[in-house]
């Protein structure tokens, strides 16, 4: 069996697990169902999902670089508090994914750096774009984007990474700082693509639930950990807009650094691309504002963190969310985090 | 045979200004005729010292902006000699330029042109340009990798009718024995070589014809729009002044420096998937999307672009909105409380892709360098939501494939000066 065929083969078998699901079938590539009357504000089960083919996976410059594809998707891009529905369009043939992990590690980066894939075919630039990063139900934390292939065939996919701009944290200090660009073959074959399997889940649609991150061999998923194994020590969790906030603070040489890890609820994955601000307060006196800075460790993961002068227990930590994550959005969660409330915890 | 059947007007002078040569000249007379033009400059010493000088001859907007001719070529030179000119190339270079300024009048409705020399030119004097600094170009963003342009000399033709920018070239390079009448009596065939040849348009009209390209979706740039993204640039007030990009010390004083880059344009996601609201507010600013400021292309701007506070609000927007705008970000790079690049940059469909020519005019290169980087938005990507790319201005949108630095000396030093006149 070609590696090809193994990949999409899990691909399509790794839906099979989901809990509650309605019917299976075969549908026409550039349509979705209706979506859900009364979204909730909030994560929701969406109408259907779709599975996922493997097109390659590399190392180069300590990322791993994975691309994938399924069907076209309908998603959301955010600007400010606002989504913006992007349709599926009569041309698209696939919906092209692209994943950045630390090679070493695994640990998915979602990085506000993005990328960039140029789709060849003969030596011809065919499209470039630098894809929407977004997050998904299913896929977790991506790039992605709906594009349209003029035919079936042989294209070769390059991907270019540029430079993380997050702050480097302990054993990613050295790590990152340069991009690195790949270049991998891959096969658009309608019949290949209409053979991914699509699940409907019926009545499940639009409850407060999600379906799992799916699980593909040779493909990291971004799911950060428990905020119970995140290191340092617990200050506080809460909820805003249906993302879990959780706090953990570190002791360090400058002082105490407080990680603020937003993560969605369920699935755990990472919200990128906040404005977030931490107010310090002991006994209703405000002693400190301070935006916080996105940032990647071997640890904490992604996270936003300040480095503070001290904090003491009773006081009060609010994180002010000044904008939502500005990642585009894919069914289930296009109505969550969005507005967002601020988030306060008492220093134990 | 007819490579050009069934195109509009306007494609087909675009068409045959990008295809160049003899053939295409023919083809462009044929069908467009040659206009009617009045004879150029009688005495050529008494044009302005400064090759940049073209805004006195340039027609304006209803608003005041400058105009920019339609049609565009820049060619890239290759000295053909080895090690530094020779006088007598410099002779044919300054009497085939004289022959143009004496054959049409300086402006859109003539012809406006600057030659411009690299620092690899200067290399062969084994030194850089008195009293400028002319660096290689570099990459100036974390993200691209431009392949540095190093040709020795970049001439720039432009006009409002391709013909007559074709006809130029053509003359110069000997392919024709004058222009408009008048003879052009030197061609600069022997001394350069063509290693480049990148064509353009700017103009309301010229971008939505000739969108039959990639990157760029059939049918989505505005009928009235100068430029493939939709809105008007270059306004009066945010371009520098002609004297505020003129050097204005050392033997090269009344020159400028010129920053010329290649840019592909990728539009699917601007026309296909960002609303006209998103448009508005990663070209200009926030402020001026959530305000419904921008009439269509924009020329309901008047003479500038309206940023009023956005230039200061940069990093506010950037965390209170989580979108910054181009036009924002990029005005906050001034000196005296005026912008430092003079943009005469146009669009492209050179190898079919949809492109930007960025040429842009500044004292030094490191004012351009200042405007890229305000551009780039660096200060606020890491300590806001807005990305690399995403939410931050156009970034998302554009690729720079080429960069290259030039030094356009006074009118009288045009001709392969030497570094140390």
């Amino acid at each position: 069996m070609r590696r090809r065929t193994l990949l999409e083969t899990v691909a399509s078998g790794c839906l099979a697990g989901l809990a509650g699901c309605g019917g299976f079938r075969l549908q026409p590539a550039n349509r979705a169902p209706p979506l859900v009357d009364d979204r909730p504000d909030a994560v929701y089960f969406p109408t259907h999902t779709e599975g996922m083919a493997m097109i390659d996976s590399v190392t180069s410059g300590g990322f791993g670089i994975g691309l994938m594809y399924s069907f076209p998707h309908r998603f959301w891009t955010t600007t400010g508090t606002r989504t913006e529905a992007v349709s599926i369009r009569s041309a698209d043939s696939i919906h092209l994914m692209a994943t950045v992990w630390d090679a070493d590690s695994g640990m998915v980066l979602p990085i506000g750096a993005g990328l960039v894939l140029e789709v060849s075919r003969e030596g011809d630039t065919v499209l470039e774009r630098a894809p929407w990063p977004m997050i998904s139900p299913t896929m977790g934390f991506h790039f992605g984007d709906n594009i349209a292939l003029p035919t079936e065939g042989e294209y070769t996919v390059t991907v270019r990474v540029g430079p993380v701009s997050e702050r480097r944290l302990g054993g990613f200090a050295d790590r990152f700082t340069q991009g690195t660009e790949v270049s991998v073959p891959f096969e658009f074959s309608r019949r290949r693509r209409d053979d991914l399997a699509v699940r409907t889940f019926g009545d499940k649609a639009g409850s407060r639930a999600v379906p799992g991150l799916m699980e593909m061999e040779m493909l990291p998923t971004s799911r950060l950990p428990p905020g119970d194994q995140l290191p340092g020590r617990p200050v506080g969790q809460g909820t805003s807009g249906d993302a879990r906030f959780v706090v953990r603070r570190l002791d360090t040489d400058s002082g105490p650094y407080l990680a603020v890890s937003p993560r969605t609820p369920f699935n755990r994955v990472p919200l990128p691309m906040m404005s977030l601000t931490i107010r310090h307060e002991r006994g209703g006196t405000r002693i400190s504002e301070l935006p916080l800075k996105s940032a990647i460790g071997p640890d904490l993961q992604f996270h936003y963190g300040a480095t503070v002068d001290e904090v003491a227990s009773g006081d009060r930590l609010t994180i002010i969310v000044e904008a939502p994550p500005q990642v585009s959005r894919h069914e289930g969660y296009e109505t969550a985090f969005l507005t967002m409330s601020p988030v306060s915890v008492t220093v134990p | 045979m007819d490579r050009y059947a069934g195109l509009s007007r306007r494609e087909f002078v675009k068409r045959t200004v990008a295809v160049g040569g003899v053939a295409a000249l023919a083809a462009c007379v044929d069908r467009a005729g040659m206009p009617a033009l009045p004879d150029g400059t009688e005495d050529p010493s008494t044009l302005p010292e400064r090759q940049h000088a073209w805004n006195a001859f340039l027609a304006t907007d209803g608003h005041g902006n400058h105009r920019t001719p339609r049609h565009h070529v820049l060619l890239l030179l290759s000295y053909r000699g080895d090690g530094r000119p020779t006088d007598s190339h410099r002779e044919t270079l300054e009497t085939a330029l004289t022959g143009l300024e004496r054959a049409v009048p300086r402006g859109n409705d003539g012809l406006a042109f600057t030659i411009g020399y690299s620092p690899a030119y200067f290399g062969r004097f084994q030194s850089g340009p008195a009293a400028v600094d002319l660096p290689d170009p570099r990459a100036l963003a974390a993200f691209e990798d431009p392949t540095p342009d190093r040709p020795d000399a970049v001439l720039h033709l432009a006009s409002d009718h391709g013909q007559v920018a074709l006809a130029a070239e053509a003359a110069l390079f000997g392919e024709r024995a004058g222009l408009n009448g008048h003879a052009v009596a030197a061609d600069i065939a022997g001394a350069f070589d063509r290693t480049d040849r990148r064509t353009g348009f700017v103009g309301a009209g010229l971008p939505a014809d000739n969108d039959a390209v990639s990157g760029v979706p059939d049918g989505a740039v505005p009928d009235d729009a100068p430029l493939f993204m939709g809105f008007k640039s270059g306004f009066k007030q945010n371009q520098a002044s002609e004297d505020q990009v003129t050097i204005q010390t050392g033997p090269f004083t009344g020159g400028t420096t010129q920053h010329v880059s290649r840019i592909r344009l990728n539009l699917d996601q601007w026309y296909n998937q960002d609303s006209r609201e998103q448009r508005v507010g990663k070209m200009f600013c926030p402020v001026h999307a959530e305000e419904g400021l921008v009439d269509g292309a924009g020329d309901n701007l008047g003479d500038s672009s309206g940023l009023g506070e956005c230039p200061a609000h940069t990093a506010d927007h950037a965390r209170t909105r989580g979108l910054v705008g181009h036009s924002q970000k990029s005005a906050r790079a001034r000196r005296n409380d005026q912008p430092i690049i003079l943009r005469r940059d146009f669009d492209s469909t050179d190898d079919d892709h949809a492109g930007l020519h960025f040429v842009s005019l500044q004292r030094a290169i490191e004012d351009f360098v200042e405007t890229r980087e305000a551009m780039n938005g660096d200060d606020v990507v890491g300590s806001s939501a807005v990305g690399r790319r995403t939410n931050n201005g156009i970034l998302q949108y554009m690729t720079v494939r080429r960069r290259g630095n030039y030094l356009l000396p006074p009118r009288s030093l045009r001709s392969l000066p030497p570094a140390r006149p």
